[in-house]
């Protein structure tokens, strides 16, 4: 497969009406594979939907820089920040079309980053011109946008959380199995050569037999998406949890292979909530071991993650993404941990990019991406348990005086509904 | 006051202390429906707990502030910022708030109109306004500009001035513990003078009847707690909680902060910023600075190396060392939490106990240990109760034997948040 991303290829033996729609396609079977011309012929596993380029056989071939076409679907605060840089710098992936709802959005990243013509305004004009797309829209457009394009054949990395609800996550996994297209998930902090550290010391039992585990991240307002899709339960599918805590839930399940929540707690009153805490139980090597997760996106936390053992506790802070920090029992003494084979910090490659390019060589090469559908479903599925147990934080400071307040707001007029937005905020 | 009741509020500043607390009460309570206007996303999280209706925009965009306001009856003017926000919003609300016909806007002044030492007569809301600090002339500028348009336009405006706010979220209670964890704080000559404090739900109350008594219209208030606290009361309730002893000093011992002398004291620096790197690192982007240092450097290679040395040296900035017991901890007589013992202005609320009906329903125990629950969720005090165990000095993992206990963290907000704190203190005051 290797032929596939050799440079300079012709669309020579193609039939003329797929000219022009040259795409990269995970390969399922190669039937033929030509390598004066480098034209691969594939053959698309049986399940694959007919409506599906209306034929079960597709050529495809490399772009003229041996380059994947890549578009980005939603342009907003992580699009601009993360995956625009990382795609116009990688040497793997060419940027062919973008696309956002906001005209004045797409001029200014234009002129930004001095792009041609290649903005749209309705997503389906990426379709004939990109190879695969990274979806970065609003979290409860990313089913229904992600099915219709691996349906149509595009690989499709999508930022995280992969959808709102297990079902919309089992549509989105069926759609890429059946095209035989790449699901990857944005789980960007996967990529921290931390986090691959911290999941060799713990199945190297370096900490001995775990004994708990703890989240603690909050720190005061933050991200800011543009659209202001985060506001609303309905269309971010949540508040912390969500926005912070599924890398928390995706990296809890990555390091100790399998959790479940016991008990969960916010300060929700009918929209997101801003402060969460959830108990939760690990199962490593079949031992149960508890941890905690508290989450805050109104006050300042220690932001770390730490595990303990019983010889000693590791810890990984906030943006320590070379290195964990190894505090042995009985000593004062704290151990920096690097892996072995590390670049040098000011060589250390953007993490976006090192997603968008494991993004590619899992279509290249047919491997798994290192985030996938199935995975980024079970921190879905977590969450959607979260909050089926959820239960009100106490907070005396919000409710103590409210009934010596409202006497001041002016009585309803006689007849008139009073107090209905009240009726509609009980905690969750 | 048109006889109608206000129901749908525009809220500016919905994402601040005052404005968070204020939507919060509004949907807890369904007095109201606030119309948080918010600027960024990122600041919303306190108020987008409730299902609200969002308006997002800027206050120095007219057209945004156009859309926000459309359907309100009435308006909170809490917005604060740069001087573009201070004039430019306020104008820009003004003019929605007239051509919207809002049945009243209620504007949040403060009382550092009255400057860092409000004249005796600054008990009441009949004293000349005169501010001697940016932030009180920013507001007493917005405060004749509201006035302005009342006259002119007939539009139905309230102001209120709180003094301190301390409460849940507040900079003032938060800065006064951070202040107090790092012994930035002293009580000077005893603390007597008044604190001048108002609970942030008090403020709220005293909004509420702002926004639809008929007796308010046009009316200015002080809006503060009827409970006179001292500085030191204040001061050690604080770091009680905080679990710290708070030094006493006499006025006469503060350090007082260097009087600025323009030329001499940029002189002074001149050195120290041309022998910073960091001074020199992006101009070094410049090929032609590039060049010129080159030619410098080679030129001052070929001084003697006594000559170098020697110039080095004298470029070379004295090292500031404290020497141990060289000195006692002096307080810089303009930290905010020291240069505002001197007010010796007890302002009052009585004309809005008066014509508002405001009653203060939070005491200031009742605040204070309200206050100390929210600190504790915070993380910014230890849990009331530590259920753990005593752990070994040389275990500094021991804090988290038990995952289920609450973990105790001293967590002093970043530097620059402590100086944004610092800053506004001086403005306010």
């Amino acid at each position: 497969m290797q032929r596939l991303w050799r440079g300079a290829n012709t669309q020579h033996g193609m039939p003329a009406a797929l000219r022009g729609t040259q795409r990269w396609h995970r390969p399922c079977r190669a039937e033929h594979l030509d390598t004066q011309t480098e034209v691969v012929r594939l053959t698309i596993t049986s399940d694959t939907p007919a409506n599906v380029a209306g034929s079960a056989t597709r050529y495809r071939t490399a772009a003229a820089s041996g380059t994947l076409r890549i578009g980005i679907i939603g342009c907003g605060a992580i699009a601009e920040g993360a995956h625009l840089p990382a795609v116009l710098s990688s040497p793997l992936a060419e940027l062919t079309a973008m696309s956002d709802l906001s005209a004045s959005r797409l001029e200014y990243l234009r002129r930004r980053y001095r792009l041609g013509p290649i903005a749209f305004g309705d997503y389906r004009e990426v379709v004939p011109r990109v190879d695969a797309v990274i979806l970065a829209l609003p979290n409860h457009l990313h089913a229904a946008v992600g099915v219709e394009l691996l349906s149509r054949g595009i690989h499709v990395l999508c930022e995280k959380p992969l959808a709102l609800t297990r079902q919309e996550c089992e549509r989105f996994c069926h759609a890429a199995r059946s095209t035989s297209s790449v699901l990857a998930v944005g789980f960007v902090a996967r990529f921290f050569p931390s986090t691959e550290l911290t999941k060799q010391l713990v199945e190297s039992q370096f900490l001995g037999e775990l004994q708990s585990f703890s989240y603690e991240f909050g720190t005061p307002g933050g991200w800011s998406p543009l659209s202001g899709y985060n506001l609303a339960r309905s269309t971010c599918g949540g508040g912390v949890l969500v926005v912070s805590g599924s890398h928390v839930l995706d990296q809890m399940l990555y390091l100790f292979g399998d959790a479940d929540v016991i008990s969960y707690a916010d300060d929700s009153r009918g929209g997101i909530e801003a402060n969460c805490r959830g108990s939760f139980v690990a199962r490593v090597d079949g031992c149960p071991v508890q941890g905690r997760v508290v989450l805050s996106k109104t006050h300042q936390l220690p932001n770390r993650l730490r595990i303990k053992g019983e010889h000693g506790t590791l810890e990984v802070r906030g943006g320590q993404t070379r290195s964990v920090t190894y505090l042995p029992s009985r000593s004062t003494v704290r151990h920096e941990l690097t892996a072995a084979a590390l670049p040098p910090a000011d060589a250390e490659p953007d993490h976006f990019q090192l997603q968008l390019h494991d993004f590619v060589n899992a279509i290249r090469t047919g491997a798994a991406p290192r985030v996938d559908g199935e995975q980024a479903t079970r921190s879905v599925v977590l969450t959607e348990r979260c909050y089926a147990l959820a239960t009100a934080l106490e907070e005396p400071w919000c409710e103590a005086t409210l009934e010596r307040l409202a006497w001041a707001a002016p009585q309803p007029a006689p007849g008139a509904p009073a107090g209905s937005l009240a009726a509609g905020v009980s905690a969750s | 006051m048109s006889p109608q009741r206000p129901r749908r509020v525009l809220v500016t500043g919905a994402t601040g202390l005052i404005g968070g607390r204020l939507c919060e009460v509004m949907a807890l309570t369904g007095a109201f429906e606030p119309r948080p206007l918010v600027h960024s996303t990122g600041a919303t999280w306190r108020i987008a707990r409730f299902p609200l209706e969002f308006a997002m925009g800027d206050l120095r965009d007219g057209a945004s502030v156009d859309r926000a306001m459309d359907g309100c009856d009435a308006v909170v003017h809490l917005a604060r910022g740069g001087d573009a926000v201070m004039r430019r919003g306020l104008d820009n609300v003004l003019r929605a708030a007239v051509s919207h016909r809002v049945l009243r806007l209620v504007h949040i002044s403060s009382v550092a109109v009255y400057g860092s030492e409000p004249p005796p007569d600054s008990v009441s809301e009949a004293a000349v306004t005169r501010s001697d600090l940016p932030y009180g002339n920013a507001k007493l500028e917005q405060e004749h500009r509201v006035l302005g348009y009342h006259r002119r336009h007939g539009l139905d405006v309230v102001i209120l001035r709180p003094p301190n706010i301390y409460g849940p979220f507040a900079s003032f209670t938060v800065g006064m513990v951070n202040a107090l964890r790092s012994n930035g704080v002293a009580i000077v000559d005893g603390g007597r003078n008044p604190c001048n404090l108002v609970y942030v739900d008090n403020l709220v109350e005293a909004i509420f009847l702002a926004l639809w008594r008929p007796e308010a219209s046009g009316q200015v208030f002080h809006v503060t707690d009827p409970e006179p606290v001292s500085w030191e009361r204040c001061i050690t309730d604080h770091a009680a909680l905080v679990g710290v002893d708070v030094p006493r000093v006499p006025a006469a011992a503060l350090l007082r902060p260097p009087r600025e002398h323009l030329l001499r004291d940029s002189l002074r620096a001149l050195p120290g910023v041309l022998t910073d790197g960091e001074f020199w690192r992006p101009l070094m982007r410049l090929a032609m600075v590039k060049r010129g240092h080159t030619i410098l450097s080679g030129w001052f290679g070929l001084l003697p190396e006594r000559t170098q040395r020697a110039v080095r040296e004298r470029l070379r900035r004295a090292a500031s060392v404290r020497r141990n017991g060289s000195q006692e901890r002096r307080f810089r007589a303009d930290h905010p939490f020291i240069a505002n013992q001197k007010r010796t202005v007890a302002h009052s609320s009585e004309k809005a106990r008066r014509l508002l009906g405001y009653t203060a329903p939070v005491s200031y125990d009742e605040g204070m240990r309200l206050t100390a629950a929210w600190l504790r969720q915070a993380q910014l005090l230890p849990p009331q109760e530590p259920e753990r165990q005593p752990v070994p000095a040389a275990n500094p993992s021991g804090e988290i034997e038990n995952p289920e206990a609450p973990m105790i963290v001293a967590v002093p907000p970043p530097d620059e948040r402590k100086e944004q704190f610092l800053t506004e203190q001086y403005d306010q005051q």
